[in-house]
């Protein structure tokens, strides 16, 4: 009674798709043509590059390693000086004070932008490991695991980040090293949850439910069917959390918890670049800062646009 | 009404969240040593045995019971108002006092913040999120984005370049003040009784703005009120650039949604499509982040009041954990975590209230 | 009674057209290339009847149905041509004014809207639609909005379209005398026969349905004339809210005034696309100081409305519930008082469909589409739901478009069935002639695909179904896009495209088996 050719359509088999990478391609060509997803991911390409560049070859920055940083420095001077052209290149875009010398900005801000790629990279990635592979077990498992895992990241989102990410840089102790692993813990929960939520979609479809049926094991269908499945909003969300990191890790120096005065850090030289506000100096300030915006915004744009590819909703 | 049970159930959640909330608190606390702890009560010159007087210390702190028997002391503790002492550069004495001090202002700062930034985004976003793409559009998403990207102090340290009081000579912008709560000119020489010079402190909400109101002190009340702008300011642009991107999003992802192509096939008017259809929907998905945007928002007090010496419990805490008073980091934390489950609380009944389904 | 009503209903329009549909090409620009989803579709439907159109899925039958409404979403898609005659307006009219397109390759094309005649567009359409023609869809938990409950959903759409109305009602009753009393009491007595019907009609055009009931126990009490006189004035002024009548009144002028200004506006578009330079300056000039004077005199009015906001339309809400309450025992359902205040997700899906359609006909269209109103809905729902579209289709004689790709729910409903393949109608003719003597190959093997047992195939051709698939319509094939499935394919189905020409008496067909008419 009813229109077969329609219903032959309805009951095609549900086909399990795994990301192929004809997909991949074709997300990234979505991308491209994104125009401002491009321009966030062309500057924040650079910025890894400068980060791996001052890691491996710190020649071609000039730079040997963060101590060496002193042979820039101008000890004599008493006010920071200007950006201007008459110092060279690394005078470029001024001068500012760090513990009694100057440094010029550019070379501090790149030395700069290395650690905090570094550690921001490190915690989110971590983070996001940690978080995705718990998550996706709770998630799938159900019962207690599950329970108890909500429970506590329930816990966690019940303090706001700054205060809690505080609260264990006190306990573990106010090294960047410490501040780190507070940070990594202060993370994951978000990745848990988001894992979480995804592996409880992805376990009532029914190529996993024929996957159970088949035989095969918990850890099986979640490194096969969940974890994948997982990854791409673990992605956009690693790419919106990287600057959200960055943004944090430089709070917490700004604030003065971390007590490694010499090291060179985004928020510590804004810190420091403060006390000459007062004098009407704007760029110990405004240098470094928008060394932070830039990254920030573009691996914004960056997210944004992998969002909007790979969200099938919009995906034209 | 179903919403007034929606209420009473979400009021009974909030227990297992406030225990849990102690017990983080607990955890952290538990997690130093007990020498730790107890180096308080050993006086190195008294004639009893070091060893007596720590285990007597041990012994009179409850260190001695099972871990679960100390939980629920602690918990007793935390609700009889013990909350032990702190000794730091800003503050010295009972931690809840120093939380009753210093709190009125942090509370102050988000919820104007809060406030400013709803009232400004619900419109604003309105507008923008019905006209994608266009040039409106486009504007607002570069400024949301770059507000939204920019560090906190960043913005705050901007807004003191740009319109800070003899930060820049000339600037004729720079006409607000970068630090302090008030000026001390608008005190006059004999401070009122209920201002306290020595702490900076008035009373009795501990609010410059509303304390001088209260007794009529309008001098100070302008003062008061002139420097909460830069600080208000800060933070209400950083969240108002959260909260924009999200309601932009959800009219988006609304107005390509089928109940609002029957709206039109009703004969419903375009613009009553979307302040009738539209919003409402879109309205949702903003209210279920709000409770993360609020605690983003708390971390931004503490950095506020940092970056414009605004006396508040985020500055307190930050002392706290500078100088290692443990009983101050805890007490600032469980106070920060019960406004965040409060903020939560108020935000899940906006929710329900906004969408019926919520409510079964 | 009912089908007296219909044969009445019948015979006076008899066979006039409601809705016209003339070479309507509707197109999607996405990132990966053109998707031509109509090409040149021609149809219509005449008044008080049941047009059926069927086809697999995506051969772009719901796309008729939203670029009927002009609900084509814009961005991706547009209406490019053609044009779309609902109650003798072509609402296409400004069509070509309305943007330009510049299409520079399969996925790069530019779109420049003018936006203010796209305005004026929205607003002459936003008339239209709902009070002319009207929509259900296909799945009603998504097409009801979540969060306004359903009495203000369907009472949305009363108060848009009928406020003059209500006004007028509400203020004869205000203003109800003895006299009209005694003049109605009369009335009944002289009339012969059943007086329900007169009481009805009374009732409602006095705005006191409520007091219907009460007045026919009076009538039916027959108790001697001065007592039942007296009793029925008691409980018919008893009725009477005591309204301000002047703020009705404004009200009812006010949007008197906007109705002729979208009458003029109507009028305006037309001369337009007719190219009268002289009516259009003269119309336009005449909605200029139509809308100067509504503004400046109903300023106050405005004001009040925007200060006071729904307060101020207390009254006209009290009316609109009291009809959408109607309505909703109109379409059978029970309890139409909890359902008015209930939110569509408390509401089973029948229920939502039933509300859906109450909320369609609450402006009295006269032409409902129903696109795929039963999918999403479970067998017995299901007849519930095309029993009631045929009822009211019967009483009211609205003309339903219907769209469906199950052929038995078409043979149960329709009187007229148009086939569609691919972005054309490809078929058209009265459904016992289409199910019996079918001319297309692809109405000919959409027909042998399904298992029947009442209608004997022509061919007496098994259960089959037919080869391939609906092609991609962003590069359709050349000429009859049906040409790579058919069977009878010649040499020209691939180079011209065929012109549905009428081969037998009210049946047309698009196929060069039957003539050699061309389109292009």
């Amino acid at each position: 009674m009813v229109d077969t050719t329609v219903m032959q359509a309805k009951q095609l088999p549900v086909k399990k798709r795994h990301p192929k990478l004809e997909d991949y391609s074709h997300t990234f060509r979505l991308l491209l043509k994104n125009k401002l997803a491009l321009v966030g991911m062309i500057i924040t390409t650079f910025y890894f590059i400068i980060a791996f560049l001052d890691l491996v070859f710190p020649r071609y920055l000039g730079v040997t390693n963060a101590s060496n940083l002193l042979s820039f420095s101008i000890p004599t001077a008493v006010t920071p000086i200007g950006p201007s052209f008459s110092h060279g290149l690394p005078g470029l875009l001024g001068y500012t004070e760090f513990y009694s010398h100057q440094y010029p900005l550019l070379t501090i801000s790149l030395a700069a932008i290395k650690f905090d790629i570094g550690y921001s990279l490190f915690i989110v990635l971590i983070g996001a490991g940690i978080g995705t592979v718990i998550g996706a077990i709770a998630g799938f498992k159900g019962g207690y695991i599950d329970e108890i895992l909500m429970r506590i990241t329930d816990v966690f989102f019940s303090i706001p980040f700054l205060i809690l990410a505080l609260a264990f840089i006190f306990l573990l102790g106010r090294y960047i090293i410490m501040a780190v692993y507070a940070l990594l813990i202060v993370w994951w929960p978000t990745y848990a949850r988001l894992a979480r939520g995804q592996a409880l979609y992805i376990k009532s479809m029914k190529y996993v439910e024929a996957a159970t049926a088949s035989g095969a094991s918990t850890v099986r269908n979640v490194f096969s069917h969940v974890l994948p499945n997982v990854l791409s909003p673990v992605f956009v969300q690693i790419s919106l959390d990287l600057g959200s990191i960055m943004q944090l890790f430089a709070v917490l120096f700004y604030l003065g918890v971390i007590s490694d005065p010499y090291f060179p850090e985004l928020g510590n030289i804004i810190s420091l670049g403060q006390n000459w506000l007062g004098a009407g100096l704007w760029w110990p300030v405004i240098i470094p800062g928008i060394f932070i915006l830039l990254f920030t915004v573009s691996i914004n744009l960056l997210g944004d646009g992998l969002r909007d590819v790979l969200d099938p909703k919009l995906r034209r | 009404m179903e919403l007034r049970y929606f209420i009473i159930r979400r009021l009974l959640l909030l227990i297992p969240t406030l225990l849990g909330l102690v017990l983080l608190v607990f955890f952290l606390l538990r997690m130093f040593p007990d020498t730790y702890l107890v180096a308080r009560f050993v006086n190195p010159k008294s004639p009893v045995p070091i060893s007596v007087q720590y285990a007597n210390a041990k012994a009179a702190l409850g260190l001695n019971y099972p871990i679960f028997i100390q939980y629920f002391f602690y918990l007793k503790a935390l609700f009889t108002g013990q909350w032990g002492t702190m000794s730091t550069s800003i503050y010295t004495g009972s931690v809840l006092k120093g939380i009753e001090l210093y709190f009125p202002a942090t509370i102050q700062l988000a919820l104007f913040a809060t406030i400013l930034s709803i009232v400004i985004a619900i419109p604003l976003g309105t507008y923008i999120g019905a006209r994608p793409n266009s040039v409106a559009d486009q504007t607002g998403r570069v400024f949301s984005l770059a507000f939204y990207a920019m560090p906190v102090f960043l913005l705050g340290l901007l807004l003191q370049l740009l319109f800070g009081q003899n930060v820049i000579a000339g600037n004729p912008l720079g006409v607000l003040p970068i630090a302090g709560k008030f000026s001390f000119n608008a005190v006059g020489a004999i401070p009122p009784p209920w201002f306290d010079p020595s702490t900076g402190l008035t009373g009795p909400t501990h609010l410059p703005l509303f304390d001088a109101l209260i007794h009529g002190d309008w001098k100070l009340a302008y003062s008061s009120f002139i420097y909460l702008i830069l600080p208000v300011v800060t933070l209400t642009l950083s969240l108002l650039a959260a909260i924009l991107r999200f309601i932009r999003a959800g009219m988006v992802d609304a107005s390509n949604q089928e109940y609002v192509k029957t709206a039109r096939s009703k004969g419903v008017p375009e613009s009553l499509v979307i302040k009738r259809h539209v919003r409402k929907n879109a309205l949702i998905p903003t209210v279920t982040v709000l409770g993360l945007l609020f605690a983003g928002l708390l971390g931004g007090v503490v950095v506020v009041e940092t970056v414009f010496n605004y006396y508040g419990m985020g500055i307190l805490a930050l002392n706290a954990v500078i100088n290692v008073a443990i009983y101050g980091v805890l007490g600032t934390t469980f106070v920060f975590g019960v406004t965040l489950m409060a903020a939560n609380l108020i935000v899940d009944i906006a929710y329900a209230f906004i969408d019926p389904r919520i409510r079964y | 009674m009912v089908e007296e009503q219909q044969e009445e209903i019948k015979t006076k329009n008899n066979g006039e057209e409601y809705l016209r549909v003339e070479n309507l090409v509707t197109r999607f620009f996405t990132s990966k290339g053109i998707v031509k989803a109509l090409d040149g579709v021609t149809l219509a439907v005449k008044k008080g009847e049941i047009f059926g159109l069927v086809g697999e899925s995506g051969c772009g039958k719901s796309v008729t149905a939203t670029s009927i409404m002009d609900l084509i979403p814009d961005p991706p898609g547009r209406i490019i041509s053609g044009s779309i005659y609902i109650d003798n307006y072509n609402i296409l009219n400004d069509l070509p004014k309305l943007a330009r397109i510049n299409v520079k390759s399969e996925t790069d094309v530019r779109v420049k809207r003018n936006k203010r005649l796209i305005k004026r567009h929205n607003f002459v359409i936003s008339k239209i639609r709902g009070r002319k023609i009207a929509m259900i869809f296909q799945e009603p938990s998504l097409a009801l909005n979540p969060v306004i409950s359903i009495g203000k959903q369907i009472s949305e759409n009363i108060l848009l379209h009928n406020r003059v109305e209500i006004a007028n009602s509400i203020i004869r009753r205000e203003s109800l005398t003895q006299e009209d009393v005694r003049n109605f009491y009369n009335e009944i007595r002289d009339t012969k026969g059943d007086f329900r019907p007169l009481v009805n009609k009374w009732t409602r055009q006095y705005a006191v349905p409520v007091a219907e009931d009460e007045i026919v126990n009076i009538l039916k009490s027959g108790a001697d004339s001065a007592l039942t006189l007296k009793e029925l004035t008691e409980v018919i002024m008893g009725k009477k809210r005591g309204n301000e009548l002047t703020h009705i009144t404004t009200m009812r002028d006010y949007y008197k005034r906007e109705e002729e200004l979208f009458e003029l506006t109507l009028k305006l578009v037309e001369a337009e696309s007719k190219n009268e330079v002289n009516n259009a300056a003269v119309l336009e000039q005449q909605i200029e100081y139509l809308s100067y004077s509504l503004k400046k005199d109903f300023s106050s009015f405005i004001w009040k409305r925007r200060l006071l906001g729904k307060r101020f339309e207390v009254v006209f809400e009290e009316e609109a519930r009291r009809r959408g309450i109607e309505l909703l025992t109109l379409v059978n359902i029970a309890e139409p008082g909890r359902v008015y205040d209930a939110y569509p997700h408390e509401l089973s899906g029948g229920m939502q469909q039933r509300a859906m359609i109450a909320m369609a006909i609450a402006s009295n269209p006269m032409m409902l589409i129903a696109d795929e109103p039963t999918t999403a809905l479970d067998v017995t729902t299901q007849a519930q739901i095309l029993d009631l579209i045929r009822d009211l289709n019967k009483v009211t004689g609205t003309s339903v478009l219907f769209i469906t790709h199950d052929l038995a729910v078409i043979a149960e409903m329709c009187e007229r069935l148009g086939v569609m393949y691919a972005g054309n109608l490809v078929e058209e003719g009265p459904a016992s002639e289409l199910f019996n003597n079918p001319l297309h190959p692809y109405t000919t093997g959409l027909l042998s695909s399904i298992p029947r047992a009442d209608v004997k195939s022509r061919n007496e051709i098994k259960l089959e179904s037919i080869p391939g698939s609906v092609p991609n319509l962003i590069s359709p094939p050349t000429g009859c896009r049906f040409h790579p499935r058919c069977k009878f394919k010649m040499d020209i189905c691939a180079e011209k495209k065929p012109a549905l020409v009428e081969v037998q008496k009210n049946h047309k067909v698009a196929c060069f088996l039957y003539s050699k008419e061309v389109v292009n």
